[in-house]
């Protein structure tokens, strides 16, 4: 750190290294802090390790943490170590010595901080590229899709195929609905999908933005009407998650959140099976399954045509809008 | 001006700002429909309460607005609010007089009654002259029919009861035009009655509901105006101890 070069005369007034002291001290509190962070917080990390996606978050935010933490302890260091040795000594009104470039540290320091930060866009761009975009919403057409084939029947699914579970996502104000196409389509209140099987959300909406968050599965995902988003997720652990909007929506947006459940691949079998059935009344009455719904045109029967009564109560977006709003 | 003069001036103005401020964030922004208390009439682990749905909001400055109106159990007057008292552990047993006209649900999902005793409503329809025997009904089409003029739906509690509309054309045209809708203002308009039970938690807090058809008309998405204000097209249910 060539600190003598910044602070010529302090240590050599006491007769101390600086450089060699705060050298040595940051090397064992780095190890020391590095360590702390990788395997005693790391295992803690959000957003937990409940999917496949999720514990990519988790590594990726416990790498990110262990960089940085060489970086945080050198900065502290360096701070209370002048605070500690370097302020004025009582009587001492001389001042201090001026300041030239030192390209020894200018270099150091280019080098180090310029090492850091590629090597940390390389590695996000890698994660970004392997497990799916980090389980965000992909858009439309997602690009990466973590080795994942896409869906080779979208009306059946079987576990553990190249067939991948969809489960569309439908937000409107102020409550989140979901439609499993491939099992005549039912929709419900409820979200449920099965352990260790990739599962392909696409989400919408039916009215203003929202934002599909479930925080433990490493999934979040815009819905925005008119659009279909992509995520991914393959839950690794049975039970409950949580389900919130992310994006201000309304009045009730504070209250807009669900608890899923990831159970066993049977169990979520007889789960469609059932559901299905108590739905079946209502499923008929839906639209087609489709990726995006217009409300402005809906195939509404005569007596709402007759009173000029479309499913869109007020204005609404245009179709000529663009794709992305 | 003298110095004590300008002193108090001064406080004066400052205080003025003060309860400026106070009363918007209390009066305006903190306000709240009163609650209708259902409390003390809650007899054998039942209750019963009242409610009306109109096309209008004749009593309030926002007179084009649809509305629902909670009755007061103690007056039997009818009162501009959505917010209602009932104890946990109770089932409730409503009935809900439907005033307004059909608006097709943006998602026909909320066509199905869920979360109710036996997952059904009991609907008569009031054409303007007979009033229907009782039907249980569980599924409503609202894009085939005029079938559906607002939802009461509590969806923490996966409750949601699609509430019928007077079915024609003509009756639709011939809505009670003065909310609330009771005599002499509604002189036989076409209405339905809508009757269903639910089982209130165990644990007692604030249960938001709200309407699920688009009903804000005029409003972006239709869902602003009457469904995003408190006291129209959505409230709360206090669940007492
Ligand atoms: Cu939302
Ligand atoms: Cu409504």
């Amino acid at each position: 750190m060539a600190t003598e070069a910044l602070t010529p005369g302090s240590g050599a007034r006491s007769g101390r290294n600086d450089a060699a002291w705060l050298l040595t001290i940051w090397i064992v509190l780095s190890i020391i802090g590095c360590l702390l962070v990788a395997l005693v917080w790391g295992p803690h990390m959000p957003p937990g390790r409940a999917s496949v996606q999720a514990a990519s978050q988790a590594t990726d935010i416990t790498v990110l943490g262990t960089i940085a933490t060489p970086v945080v302890i050198g900065v502290l260091l360096y701070f209370g170590w002048a605070l500690a040795f370097w302020r004025q000594q009582p009587g001492d009104e001389t001042d201090a010595a001026p300041l030239h470039g030192n390209v020894k540290v200018q270099t150091t320091w280019i080098a180090g901080t310029s090492a850091i930060v590629l090597a940390l866009a390389v590695y996000g761009t890698v994660e970004l590229i392997n497990p799916a975009g980090a389980g965000a919403g992909q858009g439309p057409q997602p690009v990466f899709r973590n080795g994942m084939p896409p869906a080779a029947s979208a009306t059946s699914w079987a576990p553990g195929t190249n067939n991948i579970l969809q489960v569309q996502v439908i937000g409107q104000q102020w409550a989140w609905t979901f439609r499993y196409p491939q099992f005549g389509g039912f929709e419900t209140t409820q979200l449920v999908i099965p352990v260790n099987q990739p599962v392909q959300f696409n989400v919408t909406s039916l009215d203003v933005i929202h934002s599909f968050w479930a925080y433990t599965l490493g999934v979040k995902a815009d819905a925005n009407p008119g659009v279909n988003n992509v995520a991914y997720t393959t839950a690794t652990v049975t039970g409950d998650f949580q389900v919130r909007c992310d994006e201000l929506c309304g009045i009730w947006h504070g209250s807009m959140y669900d608890t899923g459940q990831v159970m066993s691949v049977s169990g979520f079998l007889a789960w469609t099976k059932t559901t299905a059935a108590t739905m079946a009344g209502v499923t008929k009455m839906l639209p087609p399954y489709a990726l995006t719904y217009d409300p402005t045109t809906l195939n509404l029967g005569k007596v709402n045509a007759a009173l000029g009564l479309t499913g869109a109560g007020g204005g609404y977006y245009n179709p000529a809008d663009p794709e992305q709003p | 001006m003298s110095l004590p003069a300008r002193v108090a001036t001064l406080v004066v103005a400052f205080l003025a700002v003060v309860a400026g401020v106070l009363w918007v964030v209390f009066d305006i922004i903190g306000a709240q429909p009163q609650t209708e208390n259902y409390m003390p009439y809650a007899q054998g682990g039942q209750v019963n309460v009242t409610m009306m749905t109109a096309a209008q909001t004749t009593v309030t400055n926002k007179p084009d607005w649809v509305t629902y109106f909670i009755q007061n159990p103690s007056t039997k007057q009818f009162d501009h609010t959505t917010y209602f008292a009932v104890p946990a552990n109770t089932t409730v047993n409503v009935t809900i007089l439907g005033y307004d006209g059909c608006t097709p649900l943006r998602n026909p999902l909320w066509g199905k009654v869920a979360g109710t005793t036996g997952n059904v409503e009991n609907v008569q329809y009031y054409n303007g002259k007979t009033l229907s025997a009782s039907q249980a009904l569980t599924t409503f089409n609202s894009w085939a029919n005029c079938a559906v003029q607002h939802t009461f739906a509590i969806p923490g509690l996966g409750l949601n009861v699609p509430i019928a509309s007077p079915t024609t054309v003509a009756e639709n045209n011939n809505l009670c035009g003065t909310s609330p809708c009771v005599a002499p203002a509604d002189a036989g308009s076409p209405h339905t009655v809508v009757k269903f039970s639910f089982k209130t938690p165990g644990t007692p807090g604030s249960y938001r509901w709200q309407c699920f058809v688009p009903c804000g008309l005029g409003y972006v998405d239709g869902n602003g105006g009457p469904m995003s204000t408190p006291g129209y097209m959505a409230g709360e249910m206090e669940v007492q101890a």
